[in-house]
């Protein structure tokens, strides 16, 4: 009999923390500590520890499927293939659209935006974080150059000063709540800014700033103008490296913190605390994720809390900086390599001189030059999409939308492990292997770049997502470009153009639990944890304030629609559902989807926890269980997007932040009613 | 003979001279396997080398003991719960087992609710002054002790100090209690842990009471344990000599000190607790900013105790007392499960290295074990016959008026 302990990295969020897969004759047949990571040091939340199940669950993607009068049929990956090539071949670069994934490996992601824009000649490639921190970098590349975590996770608990804005750590980054709390037991003040009263403002916040959803920028400028009215502001940090703090001023002038209070429905005095703690801190930390992002104000919102990072100087240092949580396994990696509109691998900006240097590289004569079309504008018109691991359906705004465009596709095709809501629209699905069913990078939340071995095999005839894309662009005409016999193959290739990673190898990484952090530019460079330490990658070297004006979401409650939907995640289960939904442990916990309803507001509708209620927007509605709670604010109701029978975003808002085109997932409009 | 003391060496003189105690535990662990008296053993290595990186061992053929020579500070392997989880429970496979006194009270009290067949099992104890959290371990080397962790090949606690012997034969040391004082140094429980010599295995290996020779101490301890070196001296696998009466009575010396040490510190970490009024306790353990307040139901520390060991948890949501799906979850989640492993807390300290929000578990429940111990008068770990207190009904307690056995 067989025992082995094999370590590995967690598949869930952007913590990256540590397990050991226990395989009894090479069948995974659990998890245990692994205790040497330094994130997570061998603890695990619940997903971590039940990780592997999902894997070997019955209904996983065996065999390609191919859409024959109506149905889907089992067919070969020749079969499979030669329909995809066949439809794809002389599709206009514009009709064409690939959505990359946020769980796929850098290999992977590499390969597809290569071949969207080697094969079919387009920069329209994207992926979920056009949904998720597309605000993040509208925010930060022209303010600070850069949009990415500036701390490594672990110097957190060195903050004596945190501010935990729009995330739920203790429910949605477990080890970064862990990181916090330790900060908070040695003395650190935690400022809590969200809607809700989540686990994470209840025990983790000292101060909670309750405010009415969307109105961040006024509470953020509040802060900022009584920093500046008490003279806290960080004058020699200021002074020394940053532009535009008369503008910053002067913008401020117009707002007050009374008119803070006013407009967020926090008391001034909170507003006034909260301010005075971070700006007083030695180590400032701001923590921020989609309860910032997820707006129609989505980059105003990031560049105000750039603004008050700038005003204290809380950046730089190892636990300070105003850093975005990028929750997927590799929601940080598959945009290092690309996989946007506007950018190349590496952050180079889509135009004529990335094309040059990408042609030179990749050894093609045609590059696209133009930015291709944002996630929501390629669903709607391209005319053929080519989609790996992801879930639109469940995961995108005004959900019966996105079936329609997926519908009026002429050609769809969808990589994945399981017939996800998404798939269920496709011609072609192709089964994936995942995991640790290949190898392959990731980079996690703090640009911390770690390995994936392959420890099983995958399921049938999975194919790791690299593989297909390498065939299609064979039977194209393209196989030169795309000969890479194995990962290891693809990351060399990846090295050699990704400056950020030219010093990362498997070797190293093998070796060094925890992983490296990019920048690592040579291969006896350490990586970089914390970043900005001497000068901001902006064109002058120094941080841009860039001061915002506080707007209301675009979609208010009004007398047909009288309250908030706020959605969002929660602990037991990630993202859509496709992974935890098929684990006993987490179903356990939560086996439905729900609805959280304030009391009063429970009260006045007549509804007791456990009761169906529907839920109803101008987009459409569902129907949820109910549960009475105090963490919801009078007035506004939170449903998780983890459950495909009470599909949160049936009802959410498509509309968009006019910068970044990032959907209002966080406000809309709604209306209650208990069902009989 | 139960009781017998040896100084014991391998009888290979490769193994001897390579191994860092003479080779003893090796060879006696090569002749179980070479004999047929274990189909297996189960031991813990250094992955890749890592000293700080230690993961359970199954052990088939004898070449691959090597890797498990040694000892490891640096690394706190569950090998209690290996053993029933993933071996299941040794019911159909004999093995040797290395174990530190807290891993083989673990395999005791997991044979005494029928989850690890002791008959199966052979435990081959190692002595045991404590072991370090791995990344702790990296950052005490590095900051306290200015080596590069990577260059330590080995670790030793005596006599109040740490000691380092790194690659390249240097040695350097620190003080125990200093280092201590700051938050490095060893796991909290081992602190607290009064058994270094684990006589409730079948024979205890240690380096105590060896004299600066290079040889290992070996007792034994019950008469499987006396069978077995009994015959490995028969078969001329190790050679042994009788220690001499110093060496014998520097080892009670060192275990003496030890359990004192462990004392002070029992006193001074359980102090805090028990000198809180109830208002404080409450408001410690479930208060705005309490420790369960930060609880996020992992279930790690209910997955690594080895006194946890129901197939249908009484805390699963499912069973309908602790209501699904909340953090934290309800405060009666960490008190059934306090009250459930009290009576046999074996402080192996993996519930506390297991919790995700730093919970001082350990510290919590072998306190109140130790509350307990004097009332019942059991001792967890030691005795497979002593049944656990509070799931076991004595005659006595049959007789009392009102009491009512319910099945």
């Amino acid at each position: 009999m067989n025992l082995e302990y094999v370590p590995t990295i967690c598949p869930y969020c952007g913590c990256g923390c540590g397990i050991y897969l226990v395989l009894k004759d090479g069948k995974i047949v659990g998890t245990e500590p692994w205790k040497e990571h330094p994130v997570n040091e061998g603890t695990n939340c619940a997903k971590g520890k039940s990780a592997h199940s999902f894997l070997y669950s019955e209904d996983r993607l065996k065999k390609p499927l191919v859409r024959k009068n109506g149905a889907f049929q089992e067919a070969s990956w020749e079969e499979a293939l030669d329909l995809v090539a066949e439809r794809l071949k002389g599709v206009p670069p514009e009709a064409f659209g690939a959505i990359a994934s946020g769980k796929t490996t850098n290999e992977e992601s590499y390969v597809l935006q290569k071949f969207a824009r080697v094969v079919m000649g387009t920069n329209n490639i994207e992926y979920c974080a056009r949904f998720c921190h597309s605000a993040t970098v509208a925010g930060l590349l022209p303010t600070l150059g850069s949009g990415v975590m500036q701390t490594s996770q672990i110097d957190i608990e060195r903050a004596d000063c945190v501010i935990v804005a729009g995330t739920n750590i203790k429910e949605t980054f477990p080890m970064l709540a862990r990181r916090v709390l330790r900060a908070k037991r040695n003395g650190a003040t935690v400022i809590v800014i969200d809607p809700r009263r989540t686990a994470t403002a209840r025990h983790l916040g000292d101060i909670h700033l309750q405010l009415k959803p969307g109105t961040d920028v006024a509470l953020i400028n509040g802060m900022m103008g009584v920093i500046l009215a008490e003279g806290l502001q960080n004058a020699e940090f200021v002074g020394a490296r940053t532009a535009g703090f008369d503008e910053l001023r002067a913008a401020l002038a117009d707002t007050s913190p009374e008119q803070a209070a006013d407009i967020t429905g926090v008391p001034l005095e909170k507003i006034r605390e909260a301010a005075r703690a971070y700006a007083k801190a030695k180590t400032g930390c701001i923590l921020y994720d989609e309860g910032i992002t997820q707006h129609t104000t989505g980059t105003d919102n990031v560049m105000a809390l750039v603004d008050l990072t700038l005003l204290t100087g809380h950046i730089g240092r190892p636990g300070t900086g105003v850093n975005s949580l990028r929750g997927q396994i590799n929601g940080e990696g598959t945009g290092d390599m690309g996989c946007l509109n506007v950018f190349y691998p590496g952050f180079k900006r889509v135009g004529p001189e990335s094309a040059d240097f990408f042609k030179k590289a990749w050894g093609v004569e045609e590059l696209p030059t133009q930015p291709g079309f944002t996630y929501l504008d390629m669903l709607h018109n391209c005319k053929v999409i080519y989609l790996v691991g992801a879930n639109p359906v469940m995961a995108g705004p005004d959900s019966t939308d996105i079936k329609k465009a997926l519908d009026d596709l002429d050609f769809f095709v969808v990589q994945d492990i399981f017939l996800t809501e998404t798939a269920e629209h496709a011609h072609v699905v192709l089964p994936s292997a995942c995991w640790v069913e290949r190898e392959g990078v990731h980079a996690w939340v703090d640009r911390r770049v770690q390995k994936i071995d392959k420890v099983i095999d995958p399921p049938g005839e999975a194919m790791p997502d690299w593989w297909p894309i390498c065939r299609l662009a064979d039977k194209m005409g393209y196989e030169d470009k795309f000969n890479f016999t194995s990962p290891a193959e693809i990351f060399e290739e990846i090295r050699s153009c990704v400056p950020q990673y030219k010093g990362i190898t498997y070797e190293r990484l093998q070796k060094k639990a925890g992983g490296i952090h990019w920048p690592c530019p040579a291969e006896d460079h350490p990586g970089t944890p914390t970043m900005f330490g001497q000068s901001f990658p902006t064109a002058d070297g120094l941080g841009h304030f860039q001061a915002v004006q506080y707007k209301p979401p675009a979609e208010q409650p009004d007398g047909e629609y009288p309250d908030i939907l706020n959605t969002g995640r929660s602990m037991f289960h990630y993202h859509t559902g496709t992974m935890t939904r098929r684990t006993d442990a987490l179903n356990s916990e939560v086996p439905a989807g729900y609805v959280e309803i304030n009391p009063e507001d429970a009260k006045r509708l007549g509804v007791r926890s456990g009761m169906e209620v529907t839920l109803e927007t101008r987009r459409g509605k569902i129907a949820a269980t109910a549960k009475v709670t105090q963490r919801v604010p009078q007035g506004s109701i939170f449903v998780p997007f983890h459950f495909s029978e009470s599909c949160a975003n049936i009802l959410t808002n498509p509309a968009l932040d006019p910068t970044c085109k990032m959907p209002e997932f966080k406000v809309c409009a709604v209306k209650e009613e208990v069902r009989e | 003979m139960k009781g017998d003391l040896y100084w014991a060496r391998s009888s290979d003189e490769a193994i001897a001279e390579s191994a860092e105690c003479g080779g003893a535990v090796t060879s006696l662990l090569k002749f179980a396997l070479d004999t047929g008296q274990v189909d297996a053993v189960l031991a813990v290595k250094a992955r890749d080398g890592n000293r700080y990186d230690g993961i359970p061992v199954l052990i088939s053929d004898a070449e691959e003991l090597a890797e498990t020579a040694g000892s490891l500070h640096s690394v706190s392997v569950n090998t209690p719960r290996c053993l029933k989880e993933y071996l299941d429970g040794a019911s159909d496979l004999k093995v040797a087992v290395t174990c530190k006194p807290c891993d083989a009270k673990g395999i005791i009290e997991l044979g005494k609710r029928n989850q690890i067949d002791l008959e199966n099992v052979l435990l081959i104890g190692l002595n045991c002054s404590g072991t370090m959290r791995p990344v702790t371990a990296r950052r005490m080397l590095e900051e306290e002790f200015g080596v590069d962790p990577d260059d330590v090949v080995g670790e030793d606690i005596e006599d109040g100090k740490l000691k380092v012997r790194l690659r390249d034969g240097t040695e350097k040391e620190c003080d125990l209690s200093e280092l201590e004082a700051k938050g490095l140094g060893r796991r909290e429980n081992c602190r607290r842990c009064e058994i270094n010599i684990p006589t409730m295995a079948d024979i205890a290996c240690g380096k105590w009471g060896t004299d600066g020779k290079k040889t290992t101490f070996v007792e034994v301890c019950s008469e499987k344990g006396a069978d077995f070196v009994g015959k490995a001296i028969e078969a001329g696998h190790i050679k042994v000599e009788q220690p001499s009466a110093d060496a014998v009575e520097s080892r009670r010396a060192k275990d003496r000190a030890a359990t004192a040490l462990a004392r002070q510190w029992q006193e001074r970490d359980f102090a805090g607790f028990q000198a809180m009024s109830t208002e404080q306790r409450f408001d410690y353990w479930f208060g705005p900013s309490g420790q369960f307040g930060q609880c996020i139901k992992c279930f790690g520390c209910r997955d690594a105790c080895p006194i946890c060991y129901c197939k249908e948890c009484y805390l699963g949501a499912d069973r309908g007392v602790i209501a699904g799906g909340e953090i934290p979850p309800d405060v009666m989640f960490p008190m059934i499960r306090t009250v459930h492993v009290m009576d046999s807390c074996v402080n192996c300290g993996q519930c506390e290295d297991a919790c995700p929000t730093d919970i001082p578990l350990s510290r919590l429940i072998f306190m109140l074990n130790r509350e307990l111990t004097p009332i019942f008068k059991y001792e967890p770990g030691m005795d497979v016959s002593a049944r656990p207190p509070m799931r076991t009904v004595t005659d006595e307690e049959l007789r009392v008026s009102g009491v009512e056995l319910v099945l």
